[in-house]
Order: C-alpha cells, then sequence, then structure tokens
C-alpha cells in the first residue's frame, strides 16, 4: 500500500533534487476505464492537438487501465468539473514536466517496490537507480537535455507495456527507439559516437535472428548496453556482456593464451575478431594470417599464431568436405527410394562435432580442434559405410527385378506360344 | 492318377460338381474389337489379390497404435527381410488396382454393358469401386506418417459438412474430435477386416453374376462375334489373362524397384499442418475442385454444395442401368455417351492439372 500517497492530499514532495506533485488520493482507483475522469472529459474537446492528443491516448496507456489517471502524475483534482479547480496548483496540479524532472516524476511511482507490488510485482525498481548511473542520466544531472529520459523510449502518453508488441520498446522496435537519437550524426558527434552504430547492428546476425527468424531472445541494444544503465561495456567486460548469450566460446578463450595478451594490450575480446554491432556469422574462412582473415590483424606467417591457425583452419576444411561429401552421398541414395535414417542420424553427430569444433577455435590451440574434427570423421565415415550398403541394397534389387523380368517375360512368351498354338 | 480320380469320384459324388466343371468347359468369350475390354476386370482382380497377399504379410509386423505404426513400418522396410519389397508391391498395387478399377468401369460404361439384365453386375462393381477407394482411405494413414495424418484430419472433416449426421459421422470416422491414435485403431479395423468381408462377399456376387449372365456383346458387335469363333474360357481365355497379369505383375516389380514407397515423417499431432496435402490421386479431382469452390454460393457452403453434387453425380453414375434403359442406342443413349466422356475428362483433366500444380 501506498500509504503515504493515499493519505496526505495535494501534497508537493520533493525528492532527489527534483520538485513533483503528489496524486491527490482520487488519482489512483481501481483497474478499468474511468468516465468520470474530467481530465479526458475536457481535454477531448480542445481544438489544440497538443491539448487532446493526451486525452486521445489513455486507453492504450497502460497506467490509465490500471486506473492511475492523469491527476497520478500532473496532479490536480480529476473529480472537478471547474478548470480552474481541477488545475490548481493548491491541488497539486503540475502542467508539462520539465526534461530533467521526467525520470523522478516517473521513479516516485516505479522505484516504489510496495506501491508496484500492487499493479506489476515482476517489474524491477531498480531503473531510476540504474538510469542515473546510466551515460543519459549523468549527462542529464550534468544539466544536458538532449539526453533520454524516460519518455524518450517508453512515449509520455499512451504508455504501452514493454511485452505489449506495439509497445516502442518491444524487441522489434527497441533498434529502431534508439536510433531515433543513435542514427542522427549531428546530434551524436558531440558525444563521440559515429552515429552508424543501428546501421551496423542492422546489418548483423542478431538483428536477422529478431526479425527473420522472429526470435526475440535475439540480443538488441539494451542486452549488451543494458536498458535503463545504458552505458558501452568496456573493455575488459565485452567478453562478460557476449559470454551471457555464449557461455562456451567465453569459457574456451578464457583457456586460451589470447586472454592475457589481449588484456596486456588493452583490446577487447570477442570484438576484436567479430566487430561490436556488425557482428556477422562467422565462417572457417576467417581463420589464417591472409587477407580478410582476423588472425592476420595481429599475426604473419612463419609465427607461432599463423601455424597454429593454418592447422586449425585445414581440421575444419577436412571436416566441412568430408560431411560435405557424406551428405552428398547419402543424399544420392535416399533419392534413389532408400530409408537413411540411420545415415542422417550419423550426419547429424558429424554436424553436431563441427560446431564442438567451431566452439574450440576460441582456445587457438589446434590440438582441441581436431580432437573434434576426429569426431566429424568419425560420423561421416559411418554415413559413407551406410551409404556404401545401401547402395549395394540398390544393386542388388535391381539384379533381382532383372532376373525377375527375365523370368516373367518368359512366362509370357511360353503363354502366348502356348495360346497361339491351341487357336491354330 | 488313380488315387486323384478316386478323390474326385467321391468328392462329385458328394457335391455334384460334374455340372459346374461342363459349365466350365463349355463357357465361351465372344471374340470382337473390342474383347480387350475383358481384361481390365480380370486384372483387377490380380491386384486385389496381390493386396491380400501382401498384406497379410504386413500384418505379420504392423503395429495399429499411434506410437509404434510408424516404427513398425519403418521396421518392415529397412530389417525384415524383402520387407521394403512386399510394403512398396502393397503401396503401387493398391494405386493399380483403382486405377484397373476405373479402367474397367469406365470400359463397361462406354460399351454400355451396364443395359439389363446386367444392372446387379454394374451396381455390385460400383459398390466395389467405392470399397476400394475406402480400402485407400484407411490405408493411407496407416503409416502414420505427416502427409498422411494431415490428409485424413482434412479427408474426415469434409464429411462433418453432410447436413444433420455430419458430427456423429465425423466422430465415428475419427473415433472422437481429432485423427489421434483411436483414428487410426479405427480405420486399421476398417481396413484389416470391415471393408474386406464386405468387399470379398460382393466380388462373389459380382463375379457369380458374370459367370451366370456371361460376357456381353456390344451393341452393334453381335454380328463380328457371331462370325468370330468364341474362345474357351478355361484354357485360352485363361492364359491370356494370364498374360496380362503378368504384365501387371512385371509393372509392379518395376515400380517398387525402382521407385519404392516413401515412409515420410512421422506424423506430429501438435505440428502445424505441411504445405501442400494432398489425398491419393483418385481423390485429387474432388479434392480440387472442393478447394477451387467459394465459402458460400448463395448462402450455402461451398464445400457442402460441392459434397451435395458429387453425391448427385455419383448416383446419376449409380442408376444408369436405369436411366439409360433403351436397349438401342438412341438420343438418351448418346447423351449418356457423352455424359461418360465428360466425366472422363473432367477427372483425367483435374488429377493431371492438379499433379502439375495448377491449382497450387
Amino acid at each position: 500500500m501506498r500509504n503515504h500517497v493515499l493519505a496526505a492530499a495535494a501534497l508537493l514532495v520533493v525528492w532527489a533534487g527534483g520538485t513533483q506533485a503528489a496524486p491527490p488520493p482520487n488519482a489512483v482507483r481501481p483497474p478499468g476505464k474511468h468516465a468520470e475522469d474530467t481530465c479526458t472529459a475536457c481535454h477531448m474537446g480542445l481544438d489544440e492537438a497538443r491539448l487532446r492528443t493526451p486525452a486521445q491516448l489513455t486507453d492504450s496507456d497502460i497506467h490509465h487501465t490500471q486506473g492511475i489517471t492523469c491527476a497520478g502524475c500532473h496532479g490536480g483534482d480529476p473529480t472537478s468539473e471547474d478548470a480552474t479547480i481541477a488545475m490548481s496548483p493548491t491541488r497539486g496540479f503540475v502542467g508539462k514536466f520539465t526534461h530533467q524532472a521526467i525520470p523522478d516524476m516517473c521513479g516516485s511511482c516505479h522505484s516504489d517496490a510496495a506501491f508496484m507490488l500492487r499493479y506489476a510485482p515482476n517489474i524491477p525498481t531498480d531503473q531510476l537507480q540504474q538510469y542515473r548511473t546510466s551515460k543519459h542520466g549523468l549527462a542529464l544531472a550534468k544539466g544536458d537535455t538532449n539526453v533520454a529520459v524516460c519518455s524518450s523510449c517508453h512515449g509520455a502518453h499512451g504508455v504501452r507495456q514493454v511485452s505489449d508488441g506495439r509497445s516502442p520498446v518491444y524487441p522489434t522496435h527497441i533498434v529502431d527507439t534508439c536510433g531515433r537519437c543513435h542514427s542522427n550524426r549531428s546530434l551524436m558527434t558531440p558525444y563521440g559516437i559515429k552515429g552508424d552504430e543501428v546501421e551496423e547492428y542492422k546489418r548483423s546476425v542478431h538483428y536477422a535472428s529478431l526479425t527473420k527468424k522472429n526470435d526475440l531472445s535475439a540480443p538488441t541494444c539494451k542486452s549488451c548496453h543494458g536498458a535503463h544503465g545504458a552505458t558501452p561495456p568496456g573493455v575488459s567486460s565485452v567478453s562478460n556482456v557476449c559470454g551471457t548469450c555464449h557461455p562456451t566460446q567465453r569459457e574456451r578463450f578464457d583457456l586460451s593464451p589470447h586472454k592475457d595478451a589481449f588484456a596486456a594490450l588493452q583490446q577487447p575480446a570477442c570484438e576484436s575478431c567479430h566487430s561490436n554491432h556488425e557482428i556477422v556469422h562467422p565462417t572457417d574462412t576467417w581463420i589464417g594470417v591472409g587477407e580478410k582473415q582476423v588472425c592476420g590483424s595481429c599475426h604473419s606467417a612463419g609465427d607461432a599464431g599463423a601455424d597454429a591457425a593454418l592447422a586449425i583452419s585445414s581440421a575444419l576444411a577436412s571436416a566441412t568436405n568430408a560431411i560435405a561429401s557424406a551428405q552428398l552421398r547419402v543424399g544420392r541414395v535416399q533419392r534413389a527410394g532408400m530409408l537413411m535414417d540411420d545415415a542422417d542420424v550419423k550426419l547429424e553427430d558429424a554436424h553436431q562435432a563441427l560446431v564442438l569444433a567451431q566452439v574450440e577455435i576460441h582456445t587457438v590451440n589446434p590440438a582441441r580442434v581436431e580432437g573434434q574434427t576426429r569426431a566429424v570423421l568419425g560420423g561421416t565415415g559411418a554415413a559413407e559405410k551406410l551409404a556404401a550398403a545401401a547402395e549395394a541394397e540398390i544393386r542388388y534389387r535391381r539384379t533381382g527385378l532383372f532376373i525377375s523380368l527375365a523370368v516373367i517375360a518368359l512366362a509370357m512368351v511360353a503363354l502366348i506360344l502356348k495360346v497361339r498354338s491351341m487357336e491354330r | 492318377m488313380r488315387l486323384l480320380d478316386a478323390l474326385w469320384k467321391a468328392l462329385d459324388e458328394r457335391l455334384e460338381l460334374t455340372p459346374l466343371v461342363e459349365f466350365v468347359q463349355h463357357k465361351e468369350v465372344p471374340q470382337h474389337r473390342h474383347s480387350w475390354a475383358y481384361y481390365f476386370g480380370g486384372l483387377t482382380l490380380f491386384f486385389f489379390g496381390v493386396q491380400v497377399a501382401t498384406g497379410i504379410l504386413l500384418l505379420l509386423y504392423y503395429r495399429p497404435t499411434a506410437e509404434a505404426a510408424f516404427e513398425s513400418v519403418q521396421f518392415i522396410v529397412t530389417r525384415v527381410p524383402f520387407g521394403w519389397l512386399i510394403r512398396s508391391v502393397h503401396s503401387w498395387s493398391a494405386n493399380l488396382m483403382i486405377l484397373a478399377a476405373f479402367a474397367h468401369m469406365f470400359s463397361v460404361y462406354f460399351l454400355r454393358s451396364y443395359g439389363k439384365p446386367r444392372e446387379l453386375t454394374w451396381w455390385s462393381g460400383f459398390v466395389l469401386l467405392l470399397l476400394a477407394m475406402g480400402f485407400g482411405f484407411s490405408g493411407y494413414l496407416l503409416p502414420w506418417n505427416t502427409l498422411s495424418f494431415f490428409a485424413t484430419r482434412v479427408g474426415t472433416d469434409m464429411v462433418s459438412k453432410v447436413p444433420l449426421v455430419g458430427g456423429w459421422l465425423l466422430k465415428f470416422l475419427r473415433g472422437g474430435e481429432d485423427v489421434t491414435g483411436a483414428t487410426l485403431t479405427r480405420f486399421f479395423g476398417f481396413h484389416v477386416a470391415v471393408l474386406p468381408m464386405i468387399t470379398a462377399a460382393l466380388l462373389g456376387v459380382h463375379l457369380a453374376l458374370i459367370q451366370r449372365q456371361g460376357m456381353h456383346i456390344p451393341e452393334g458387335l453381335e454380328e463380328e462375334a457371331a462370325r468370330r469363333k468364341p474362345l474357351r474360357f478355361v484354357p485360352n481365355f485363361m492364359m491370356r489373362e494370364g498374360v496380362v497379369w503378368l504384365v501387371g505383375l512385371a509393372a509392379l516389380a518395376a515400380l517398387a524397384a525402382f521407385f519404392p514407397w516413401e515412409l515420410g515423417a512421422k506424423a506430429d499431432p501438435f505440428a502445424s499442418a505441411p504445405a501442400g496435402i494432398k489425398p491419393e490421386w483418385y481423390f485429387l479431382f474432388m479434392f480440387e475442385t472442393l478447394k477451387l469452390l467459394p465459402a458460400h454460393v448463395l448462402g450455402v457452403e461451398g464445400e457442402l454444395l460441392g459434397l451435395g453434387a458429387f453425391s448427385l453425380a455419383g448416383l446419376v453414375w449409380f442408376l444408369v442401368p436405369v436411366l439409360d434403359s433403351g436397349s438401342r442406342l438412341g438420343p438418351r443413349g448418346r447423351a449418356f455417351f457423352l455424359l461418360g466422356w465428360l466425366a472422363l475428362a473432367y477427372i483425367v483433366c483435374f488429377t493431371l492439372a492438379s499433379f502439375a500444380g495448377v491449382f497450387k
């Protein structure tokens, strides 16, 4: 229960440097639409769109549907039909909030665990605290009003739940929401941000998963930078961020000599090879010291790193070729009508082992990679053996067919001759 | 030989078999330019025999439950010696049997062999074709693969459109609201017990009628048939029929060896229906027609209207011996002749167009 809100009517609360109106007791009502709300009733009829639009958006606003009226944020008395009373400062009315006041105003409820428990017990209540540590919050504290506040991302009126597909912070929309500011190069330049990050991200495998495979768990801006505490991950924490979803790769990287070397060079872990925003699907051809190969940025032909890259690349190539060859052979007998489920299982095992070999690349240890590619070759060998047996079976069946057809043809000829001799 | 003669004599004394033997010995098959049509019925019977033999062999390993059906067929085609051959021959023979039955029916229709006194033969043959299609529909589900599962769901759903009894009929066929293991068990029962029992009885009647009434000589060919020496049924016609059967057997062996019948993936009732669900080819003309119909025609549900039209067409086809009762090819006979060609063209065009993907 939010006793301090409900018990005190029309009180001004000074909180964390921001001045805000506490909602009057009748500002918080049982969930549902409230026709008697004079704010919306009056504002609906106003000519000025700036004043009319907020009232029109109430039906889609999560706060309104939960019984938090306009007065919940703006104060005033929503029961009075007299505008001078309804919007009287003595009743706690606050008009338009300043940019700086918005986080505190939203936080007055969203940081109150007891209050939030009544409406959305699963929503965290540390957003304001996180926001203050974010690049946005820190800049706002210094008086920079260009930075994002709550309403910049969630909207001011017509605020929808994050899980609502129409919300600007829904996984499929959040990239464009961040991009509204972060793709604006003139706005970003003073902050040392290039402004092409969103563009780059949209070419990434993560964005493809999100939009083409509809994988809502695919990482978006907030997955790596944080939502309310948005800040770029530092060099040392990049592998922690990526490792959240790719723990095995991270674990293998930690086993590699790259870990200490990258740390000494102040070089980010994953980003050095995979980039940061434009993370494309890696291929085995990346490994090597040639042109457009990632190892070549630090290693050159002849050094130990280049030799290891060559060994890893060669092991992966032979495994990949073995899978392709076995798939071709199994596919050929399948098209001939043979049931090759066993071979499919072996090929799937081989494919899994190849994926594990590709994970082992992060150790940069050829022996570990070769350990997995041997498993690949084991799987493809078994599949090839099954395909060979199926090929033999096809030959056997066709031989049997030709013998049967010959016997049938002989029987037919014999019958025809007999019929002719009888009917002559 | 003496023992055989004694055995025959003993049987003849008790069963009076001599008249039967004399009947067979004296039975003749007329010869004319359309005598080829006499072989289709026998060919259909041959494929039916193959179905019975291979079906019994499949029964030794097949398990009619949703959990085990697919795996048992998989076991048959991969582990059982010659299981692949038996299963493939069973599937191909089923299709060739329907094809031969259609050829038989249309040849009888166009030669107007359905007329008096052969109405009962036509009617029993018509029902036998429906039973063969019932065999096909029920057997299609038995491997319990994705395609058959969803095709059965679509197929059985159509019966729900039947006025008044549709809902009951749907539940009766499915053994519940949806296609489940209960449907599989039920279809298995229809396939291996109910339909074979009715078919065997009706086939007996059909064959007995043919033997009793003899082969029909088409209108206008009486003189030719009188001029040409008829074939003795035993052994001449039977040997010729044997050649046709051997052609059928060779076709079956080649199809089974070169195009083994696919098994597909195990049915997953919770998966979404795959694209391109189609029933067996002999239902395609009806299936595509029903798909083409708009949702509502003059306030009546399109599918219901389509099913009604097919039922009416089936009834007209069934009643042809009564509706076209004239012994000579008069205007009415010519109209039915044209109707036959229209029906054949419709079935062939829709089936081929469906295979060509015209209706996608």
